[in-house]
């Protein structure tokens, strides 16, 4: 077992986001097989629990695996450096890649290119929401809903707007379920 | 300028507060950016949606990381990408200690089972949106290349593992041959 120490949160990490590559769902064979088999830092039930709070959480899965992670190893200092680690190597790919941009586009098939991945950007959404569909549409109140954001969000209303409506209608629904049971 | 730099933070922080589920979530957020100021074009955003996807990391920090430096360069890259892990680390760390309490909490239970198909229909909405901006190029005809291309990968899904990057990598291959043999 590799002792706990910043240092080492520091390689971890910068090894996943160096990894990491398209999306987030990779992330818990990667972490199960970097911080459960090779380090022993963390077990397996955690890393689910883990990925668990991580995707009712608001903002980015990976990030707040790392989080988690990190606080759990060194306290916040832990997680700081998680994020930072693993933040790392995209962030710089994405600069070292906007900054040549313009050269880029000038390859003569990049246009092509970019236009195939967008093209599987489609169907990579499909696939997210087929798999999202059955956690997510549990009866008529939750399809019913999905078609009305869906409306909603394709005539331009403030993707914000939609989100806060659903957590406070969130919170209605157990007022009210409450006030039935007692 | 120091008025975009704000900006630019606060539409961040925003859109790491108000992401919710996988690796496009917050791909409806940024296309409101382009709708509200001018920091990049639709076609930019389709380049960004497509390196974003092809460079290691996490999507929806890649796509933070992107925008930010198209606005303002590299400070700009540094602090959209801050900007969007800053509500997480705040967020995620304070949860952590509560966690158990957390997941069994009524009203999360509660809320989740609303955000849950929200954050469908607006992942959804970004998949419409880029069906009709690429393959019905904007309902003026149907690019029949495109829709060859896309109901090729769908039938894989049938086939194939949901890992990503297979996807992107057929699709950019037929990208790159619509484009040399056109």
């Amino acid at each position: 077992m590799q002792k706990v120490s910043l240092v080492n949160i520091f390689k971890v990490f910068f090894k996943i986001g160096v990894i990491l590559l398209g999306g987030g769902y990779v992330i818990i064979p990667i972490m199960k097989n970097e911080l459960t088999e090779k380090r022993n830092w963390l077990s397996d039930d955690e890393i689910c629990d883990y990925y668990c709070i991580a995707q009712c959480l608001p903002g980015i899965i990976a990030i707040n695996m790392a989080i988690l992670v990190g606080y759990k190893l060194m306290k916040l200092k832990g997680a700081l450096m998680s994020v930072f680690a693993m933040s790392l190597s995209p962030f710089v790919s994405i600069v070292v890649v906007a900054k040549l941009l313009s050269a880029i586009v000038r390859i003569p098939f990049i246009e092509g290119l970019f236009w195939g991945v967008n093209l599987s950007v489609i169907v990579l959404i499909y696939l997210t929401l087929r798999e999202m569909w059955k956690k997510s549409i549990v009866d008529i109140f939750s399809f019913v809903w999905f078609f009305i954001i869906l409306f909603l969000s394709l005539i331009k209303v403030s993707p914000v707007l939609l989100i806060i409506s659903s957590i406070f209608l969130g919170v209605i629904i157990r007022i009210i379920k409450d006030k039935k049971n007692a | 300028m120091h008025n975009t730099y704000f900006l630019l933070f606060y539409e961040f922080v925003k859109i790491g507060l108000f992401t919710y589920g996988g690796g496009y979530a917050s791909l409806p957020f940024l296309y409101q950016l382009i709708d509200k100021y001018s920091w990049f074009s639709h076609s930019e955003l389709l380049q960004l949606i497509a390196i974003s996807g092809i460079t290691p990391g996490p999507i929806g920090l890649n796509m933070a990381t992107f925008s930010g430096f198209e606005t303002l360069g590299l400070k700009g890259a540094f602090l959209s990408s801050f900007a969007l892990i800053l509500p997480m680390i705040l967020i995620t760390t304070q949860i952590f200690r509560l966690y158990k309490k957390f997941i069994e909490n009524r009203f999360v239970e509660s809320i989740l089972y609303v955000l849950r198909p929200t954050s469908c229909a607006l992942i959804a909405g970004v998949g419409i949106k880029l069906f009709y901006n690429l393959v019905l190029n904007n309902f003026s005809s149907i690019n029949y290349k495109a829709l060859f291309v896309v109901g090729f990968l769908f039938i894989l899904t049938f086939k194939l593992k949901r890992d990503p990057i297979i996807y992107m990598a057929i699709a950019g291959v037929f990208g790159v041959l619509f484009y040399l043999f056109k």
